[in-house]
């Protein structure tokens, strides 16, 4: 197909001229994108195979992360309490280390609050958040909003299950870890 | 075309490379063909099409960008995740053979994983350290992807589809935790339990829903034995298959952000 025939077959008015070279065929043309969409074109020198080059590394963190399960599988047993017994109730009763956050959040606010209103904007928040921070920025420094509000809600949410995990004893009361052990995994 | 003719095809592509190491004899070999039925990838496009036509491989990209490669990049926390749910999965089929979720026998079956099994304690313990090792690299991967702006055009809804993912590593190791049947296990989903009842007006209809009745017994123990080794594991998988998918389709291309290359 010539460049000839090319112009008389499309009928839009083109900003420019595709750029066909010789020995290439436009398929076809249209109007309003550039040939390569909107992603950034990268060059070869940006890129490499990911065999070797990925899969090396994966193969190498797979073991260290299997090397450290191993490891600590050897030297820690797994907790086993008494049998489950409806009658006694332990006193602290502790969810999960990672509600922790959640229980010392139900000390503080009426359930409605803890319980329902908190986990359901922080899932809702997570959700929303790509669509929330959209600017075409992607460095740390140029989103400070984004992140400073981010940092705080990690940092919040940390030192909650770790004060939920090993600060609280009987009656949900303040202990400290070195006293007194209340944490359960 | 038959193997043969393509073998030939690729070895007329690269005339001058030099071959033979013992590999490759031991490759030209009838038994070395049998074996290992592809050509000897040599070009970067010999490797391309190696790495489209295995099966194995085809959960990643044939190329991806330098810079994702190094530990800064990720910390390697998503292949740190699947890992540990492939541990999970492996170390979870193997104590399925030895418990019964009743509680008349699960608490009795752990002991006996833990005294009799063959490496009955050692799986378990490598199951329930799995389980929380997994909580914290699938956090931490997303604060991760959230530092580096991972979740930037046009990859927003792959950062849904991990918070998805996070909801359920979270269940699935709730469910778990209520397996050994043991004053841990029992209280722990009582109290975690007791939020689902806060919800307004529906509140005790979901909590009978997640208990199978009002309060922690047997029913509950089946539900979340049920959720736990059926339901919610083919959901991660599904779920995780969407996620590495997209990653995939992305690799190769930076987001769509203005100061990218500063």
């Amino acid at each position: 197909m010539s460049d000839e025939k090319i112009e008389t077959t499309t009928p839009v008015e083109l900003s420019a001229k595709p750029d066909a070279t010789d020995g290439k065929r436009v398929l076809g043309v249209v109007p309003g994108k550039p040939s390569s969409g909107e992603r950034k074109v990268i060059t070869s020198d940006d890129t490499v195979m990911v065999w070797p080059h990925l899969l090396v590394r994966h193969a190498v963190v797979a073991m260290a992360t299997a090397l450290v399960v191993m490891m600590i599988s050897v030297f820690f047993d797994a907790p086993l309490r008494d049998v489950a017994n409806p009658q006694v109730t332990p006193n602290p009763e502790k969810a999960p280390w990672y509600f922790a956050a959640l229980q010392e959040l139900l000390a503080l606010f009426p359930p409605l609050v803890a319980g329902v209103l908190i986990p359901g904007a922080i899932i809702l928040g997570l959700v929303a958040l790509p669509y929330i921070d959209n600017s075409k920025f992607i460095r740390p420094r140029h989103r400070k909003v984004a992140v400073t509000t981010f940092t705080v809600f990690i940092v919040i949410w940390v030192a909650l299950t770790i004060i939920g995990f090993m600060f609280r004893g009987p009656n949900w009361g303040w202990v400290w870890p070195w006293q007194e052990w209340h944490g359960e995994l | 075309m038959s193997l043969d003719e393509n073998n030939q095809k690729s070895v007329d592509d690269r005339a001058g490379v030099p071959d033979e190491g013992l590999i490759d004899r031991v490759r030209n070999t009838t038994v070395g063909k049998s074996i290992i039925r592809s050509p000897r990838r040599i070009t970067p496009r010999d490797r391309a099409a190696g790495h489209w036509a295995s099966f194995l491989l085809h959960i990643y990209p044939v190329k991806i960008r330098k810079k994702e490669l190094g530990f800064r990049y990720s910390w390697y926390l998503g292949v740190i995740s699947t890992v540990l749910l492939g541990s999970l999965i492996l170390s979870g089929l193997y104590l399925m053979f030895f418990y019964v979720p009743s509680p008349a026998n699960a608490y009795a079956d752990i002991q006996t994983i833990q005294t009799d099994v063959p490496f009955g304690q050692y799986v378990r313990n490598v199951h329930r350290w799995s389980a929380h090792l997994m909580v914290l690299a699938v956090a931490a991967h997303m604060g991760r992807v959230f530092f580096r702006g991972g979740y930037k055009a046009p990859r927003q809804f792959n950062w849904v589809i991990g918070v998805v993912l996070l909801i359920l590593t979270l269940l699935l190791s709730f469910t778990g935790y209520l397996l050994p049947w043991d004053q841990l296990a029992f209280w722990a989903v009582t109290v975690g339990s007791e939020m689902a009842g806060y919800v307004p007006i529906i509140g005790d209809q979901v909590k009978e829903v997640l208990l199978g009745g009002p309060i922690v017994d047997s029913s509950t123990l089946l539900r979340f034995y049920v959720l736990h080794v059926a339901v919610l594991p083919a959901a991660i998988v599904f779920v995780l298959m969407i996620h590495l998918w997209r990653w995939r389709k992305d690799a190769m291309f930076d987001q769509e952000a203005v100061d990218a290359d500063e």
